[in-house]
């Protein structure tokens, strides 16, 4: 190819680029200029091969003019593909409507029960002051129930513990945690400190506030010179924790076989400023817990040396707890399993 | 216990409201469950007569009545459905004042002027008998005032007494107690009685321990009628119903100074004599709550010549009651071993307010003194002639005596109470002797304290004179231990949490059921630990698994409108094993419903499928171990007590180690169809919890991934419908191809274009080397070798 000929090729080219109309085409038609200019037997491609036939002053005259319009090009090319993509995302923006009111899609769903994250809360607080989760048997036998625990046999205090008797076995339902009290002290050395959640049967009806089966946290310190002042302490925190730091306690005597002295803790009732209503049967106060001073007697039938160590003990009813918590009058509820209930429980997967 | 406040200041004078009483009660150890005021909390209210009574002209529910008060006839409108002429009524006049400062004044009620009101009890303040208006019979006078006909004010304090406390449990028994909380004396005790010489019947006590004390005395020539107004006053005021003089004697007695007494009618009593005895085989007392009991041997009565009489310290026979005929009464005043009263009580299932203070334990040096208040009494309200008594006393022990000193009980209290405030307190309820040492001192508990053994005791006696709350709170210092759970805890409240974020609700069912249960559920309740005496049949049996309880929970919720259950429960189940029973902690569940809340989405929300449940029995042993899984139906499954209620073929078991750890699966047609839950659409678990908790767990350990890029193949194979995918994975696994790094199903296709018996799997094969890229020819090499056994082991044949 001569100079002359390559220059009225590209004299071709480039007027033909000019009339392309690459300032309106759409995609397709951007594809065909590329393709027609820029492709493997393109105009400028065939120019740009053209070259090696010139001389080598023509290609240094030449090459460049037509790098830059195969630059020019590209650059149009570019140009208008981004203006044809900001065309299209307006439209589709446009035309994007979905019902944004439509109900939410959920995964399924599920929370711990209320008496699970109760009795987690209880057992939280009692593991910051060092107390480990001790557990015993549902069924038992009338020596860790009753005997070891200073409850012989016709004894009256058995009686506000109404019992399930199991059929043809020397056994029962254990009516309270305690049991585990003497278990952990049988096969543990003092000190201790022990929490004991779990269930106990009564054998009573049911109704809003009585049920056969319910839930109870133990709890149990033995070590050197424990006296009634450390259980005032403990309990106090463990209350204010549980209930907030301005919860106001109340000791008073009260009377357990397993523990001597023994005594109810009362809270300040925190639904009436004190003046009285039925969540603290107008008392102003609300029974929360009993406990005691262990009684000798206990130590001694597990073969504790009751001159060395002394140590107190209480129990906490898990539904009671969570009625009071969460505002629940019958606590046949929580053994109901309603969904209705359940899900009102939502902040529960702590 | 009913205390009556009025009675209380009869032997303690005491300047206290009841209600600042009752706090100091509480103080003390005395929780006054109720308090009730008795007497007029009203005025201006009168005795009338309803001379007239019309319909209200203007209202079907009232009517207008003229009521007479003696000094005027006035129009009153009333409201009761009772309201008749002729009654005699509790007439508020205008200007009386009832109850809650509710003033009464004349005023028009629809049109008809109405002078005052026609008063129901509860109008009054007073316990409600009927309702409408309270109608008093004949007898009081017009225009009498009806608080004055009341009787005085008082106050009826509903006081708890603890099981250790029997010495608290009657007026001056608690009057006792407060005068030492209160450092005040008690009134002394009046009576006084006269005797003759004549002796009473002879009394023989067979067994001297079970009885330490029997006194029997013979009072002849009584009257027996009713009592006089303020006997029957206070009879009332407690809550007792009055019968005859004689018994209110005795009532009054035990709730006087805590001594139950018997009255028999002496001429009832064959062969003039008293025995003490055990009960023999066969015989039988009709008690005075006129049912007959029989009594099995060993039981302490007391017997005439012939027959038991009474049952010791619990209750007396009907045919020796004393009634309005008995002229001669054996008057019984005893001390019973308080073992031996709650043995009779409990074999009889008959309590009364006797043996409720037998048991407990009564003052064992009262009895004559108490017998002779009430012989006094009897003499002076029935009168009549007291023989002397005929006793049969054993030995008394010597009285229990305490070693103690004010250090060991402030150690016992953590408290510092001073020497002096301690001895004081101990003083005001026994004896306190100073042992000479300076330090030690020995307190006696007067007789009727059986609760004070022991330091802890005294501790608890002091406490509470001094005040609970003079005790400091103490933070127990501790050697420092770490707290720690028990790996069943740790383990349930993995399962717990996990369960909860795969979307199951937590459930708390009872671990009592009733034996239609357990047949509902296809459960064998042989075995079963069963409880002696149930409270219904719904609380027979300890429950073997807790899908019983889950399938109930899903059959409540879809009745009252949910659309999907997924629920879950940790628990215990059990089984009786020998002599003892085993207990179990598991974990089970249920799924039943849509497993997304998007209804709206329709049927494009997957339900939840067997593979649903699954999925989450894999992620409870996701650590545990691998799965072996075996259909429940095949013999290498094992067997576990829920078992009847799964599908037998639906149902998977997974095994861990050749232990049966989990069983996920259909329920069985017929479970489903007792509890009206689809048959394909209820996928239930259980899992051995104690098992999973058993194990070790080690943090999970990094495994190395290729940065090479993989390849895949997808193949689509024809196979026969009944071969399990299981063992298309086993064929290629067995290819033993090192580069496969997985197999993934991701389509299975039965129907149109497909032979019938044949069913399409694709799976998407993945291949790699951590070392370098594979080529083409190798991958194609390691698909063909794997197409190859496929079609070779299974028939298998690449589909288009």
């Amino acid at each position: 190819m001569t100079r002359s000929d390559w220059e009225k090729s590209y004299a071709r080219a480039e007027s033909a680029l000019r009339d392309a109309g690459v300032e309106n085409a759409d995609l397709l038609k951007l594809e065909e200029v590329r393709v027609r200019f820029m492709g493997r037997k393109g105009e400028l491609t065939e120019l740009l091969k053209s070259l090696k036939d010139l001389s080598i002053e023509d290609k240094r005259e030449l090459g460049p003019k037509a790098q830059s319009l195969k630059a020019a090009l590209d650059a149009l090319i570019d140009a208008r593909k981004a203006a044809l993509e900001d065309l299209g995302d307006e439209a589709a923006l446009a035309a994007d409507a979905i019902d944004l009111t439509l109900p939410s899609i959920r995964p399924p769903k599920g929370r711990l029960h209320p008496l699970t994250t109760t009795l987690h809360e209880i057992a939280r607080i009692f593991q910051l002051m060092g107390y480990s989760w001790a557990e015993g048997p549902h069924v038992e036998d009338e020596r860790h129930n009753f005997t070891a625990l200073n409850i012989p046999e016709n004894h009256p205090a058995r009686d506000s513990q109404d019992t399930f008797y199991l059929q043809d076995l020397p056994l029962l339902l254990r009516t309270h945690t305690s049991p585990v009290q003497v278990r952990t002290m049988e096969s543990q050395r003092p000190p201790l400190r022990v929490v004991c959640p779990g269930r106990v049967f009564r054998h009573e009806q049911l109704d809003a506030t009585h049920s056969a089966v319910f839930g109870q946290v133990e709890g149990l310190v033995v070590d050197e010179g424990i006296g009634l002042a450390d259980l005032k302490g403990h309990l106090q925190t463990f209350l204010q924790k549980l209930l907030g730091s301005s919860t106001k306690t109340r000791f008073r005597p009260s009377y357990f076989p397993f523990t001597e002295p023994s005594t109810e803790v009362d809270v300040k009732c925190f639904f009436c400023p004190g003046t009285g209503c039925p969540a603290c049967k107008h008392t102003g106060w609300i029974e929360i817990l009993g406990a005691g001073v262990v009684n000798p007697a206990v130590l001694k039938a597990v073969g504790y040396d009751s001159d060395k160590w002394s140590g107190f003990a209480f129990g906490i009813g898990v539904e009671r707890v969570a009625m009071l918590l969460h505002g629940v009058r019958d606590l046949r509820h929580f053994y109901t399993n309603d969904l209705r209930f359940l899900k009102q429980f939502d902040e529960s997967l702590l | 216990m009913k205390v009556s406040y009025n009675w209380l200041k009869e032997h303690l004078p005491l300047e206290l409201s009841a209600t600042e009483l009752s706090a100091h009660l509480l103080k003390i150890g005395f929780e006054v469950a109720g308090h009730e005021r008795l007497g007029p909390t009203f005025t201006g209210v009168v005795v009338g007569k309803i001379v007239s009574k019309e319909k209200h002209p203007n209202a079907d529910k009232l009517s207008v009545c003229v009521v007479d008060d003696g000094a005027t006839k006035r129009t009153v409108v009333c409201g009761a459905p009772n309201v008749d002429a002729g009654q005699t009524v509790a007439y508020a006049r205008p200007g009386a004042v009832l109850p809650g400062n509710f003033k009464i004044e004349g005023r028009k009620l629809r049109g008809v002027e109405s002078q005052g009101m026609i008063c129901s009890r509860a109008e009054l303040g007073l316990p409600k008998d009927v309702d409408g208006i309270w109608v008093m019979g004949e007898g009081p006078a017009l225009g009498a005032d009806v608080g004055s006909l009341l009787g005085p004010a008082d106050d009826i304090l509903e006081v708890e007494v603890t099981t250790n406390r029997p010495d608290c449990l009657s007026h001056r028994g608690l009057a006792r107690e407060l005068a030492a909380y209160f450092r005040k004396e008690l009134k002394p005790l009046g009576g006084g009685m006269m005797e003759s010489a004549k002796a009473s019947f002879p009394v023989t006590v067979e067994d001297r321990e079970a009885c330490p004390f029997y006194g029997g005395r013979l009072i002849e020539d009584v009257t027996v009628g009713e009592s006089p107004a303020w006997l029957k006053a206070k009879i009332v005021s407690i809550g007792l119903r009055p019968i005859n003089s004689v018994v209110e004697i005795t009532n009054y007695v035990l709730h006087d100074i805590g001594q139950p007494l018997h009255a028999f009618d002496a001429d009832k009593l064959n062969g003039s004599r008293i025995i003490v005895r055990r009960s023999k085989t066969g015989e039988k007392l009709l008690a005075l709550d006129h049912r007959v009991y029989d009594l099995p041997a060993g039981l302490l009565v007391i017997a005439d010549a012939e027959k038991p009489v009474a049952l010791a310290g619990v209750m007396g026979g009907e045919d020796s009651a004393v009634t309005t005929a008995t002229k001669r009464i054996i008057l019984e005043g005893a001390f019973f071993n308080p073992a031996e009263a709650r043995k009779s009580s409990q074999k009889t299932r008959l309590r009364s307010d006797s043996s409720y203070r037998f048991e407990r334990g009564t003052d064992p040096e009262a009895p004559r003194a108490a017998a002779d208040r009430a012989a006094g009494l009897i003499l002076q309200i029935a009168g009549g002639s007291a023989a002397k008594p005929s006793e049969a006393t054993a030995p008394r022990p010597a009285r229990r005596a305490i070693q103690a000193s004010v250090g060991k009980i402030n150690a016992v209290l953590g408290a510092d109470f001073a020497d002096l405030g301690v001895k004081q307190a101990l003083g005001a309820i026994g004896d306190v002797n100073d042992d000479g040492n300076g330090v030690e001192f020995t307190y006696t508990a007067p007789s009727w304290r059986h609760d004070l053994r022991t330091v802890n005791d005294l501790s608890e006696e002091v406490g509470r004179f001094l005040g609970y709350e003079n005790i400091p709170y103490r933070m127990a210092p501790m050697a420092p231990r770490a707290a720690r759970l028990t790996p069943v805890e740790t383990e349930s409240r993995r399962a717990r949490m996990q369960l909860a974020a795969l979307g199951l609700w937590e459930a708390y069912n009872y671990d009592l059921v009733s034996e239609k249960t357990f047949l509902a559920c296809r459960l064998s309740a042989e075995g079963q630990p069963r409880v002696a005496q149930p409270l219904s049949e719904d609380w027979a049996l300890m429950r073997s698994s807790l899908l019983p309880g889950l399938l109930k929970n899903a059959q409540y919720n879809l009745s009252r409108g949910a659309d999907s259950v997924r629920f879950f429960e940790v628990g215990k189940s059990y089984a009786i094993r020998g002599k003892e029973v085993d207990e179990t902690w598991r974990v089970a569940g249920i799924l039943l419903g849509p497993v997304l809340d998007a209804r709206w989405q329709g049927a494009r929300t997957p339900r939840a499928s067997f593979y649903d449940g699954k999925a989450i029995v894999e992620d409870l042993l996701e650590k545990a171990g691998p799965i072996a899984w075996a259909k429940l139906s095949e013999p290498g499954a094992g067997k576990t007590p829920s078992d009847p209620l799964f599908h037998p073929s639906n149902s998977l078991r997974a095994t861990i180690n050749g232990t049966p750890v989990a069983t996920v699966g259909w329920l069985h047609p017929r479970v489903a169809r007792a509890h009206d839950l689809e048959r394909e659409g209820a996928i239930v678990f259980d899992a051995n919890l104690d098992w999973l908790a058993g194990r070790e767990s080690a943090p999970p350990r990094f495994g190395d991934f290729s940065a090479l890029p993989s390849s895949r193949r997808d193949l689509a194979l024809l196979l026969d419908k009944a071969t399990p995918f299981a063992r298309l994975e086993g064929v290629i696994r067995d290819c033993l191809v090192p580069e496969l790094q997985s197999v993934l199903l991701f389509d299975v296709y039965e129907g149109k274009n497909i032979p019938e018996d044949k069913k399409s799997l694709a799976i998407r094969l993945t291949f790699g080397r951590f070392d370098r890229t594979l080529t083409d020819a190798e991958v194609g090499a390691a698909v063909e070798k794997i197409v190859a056994a496929l079609a070779k082991e299974l028939g298998a044949s690449l589909r288009g």
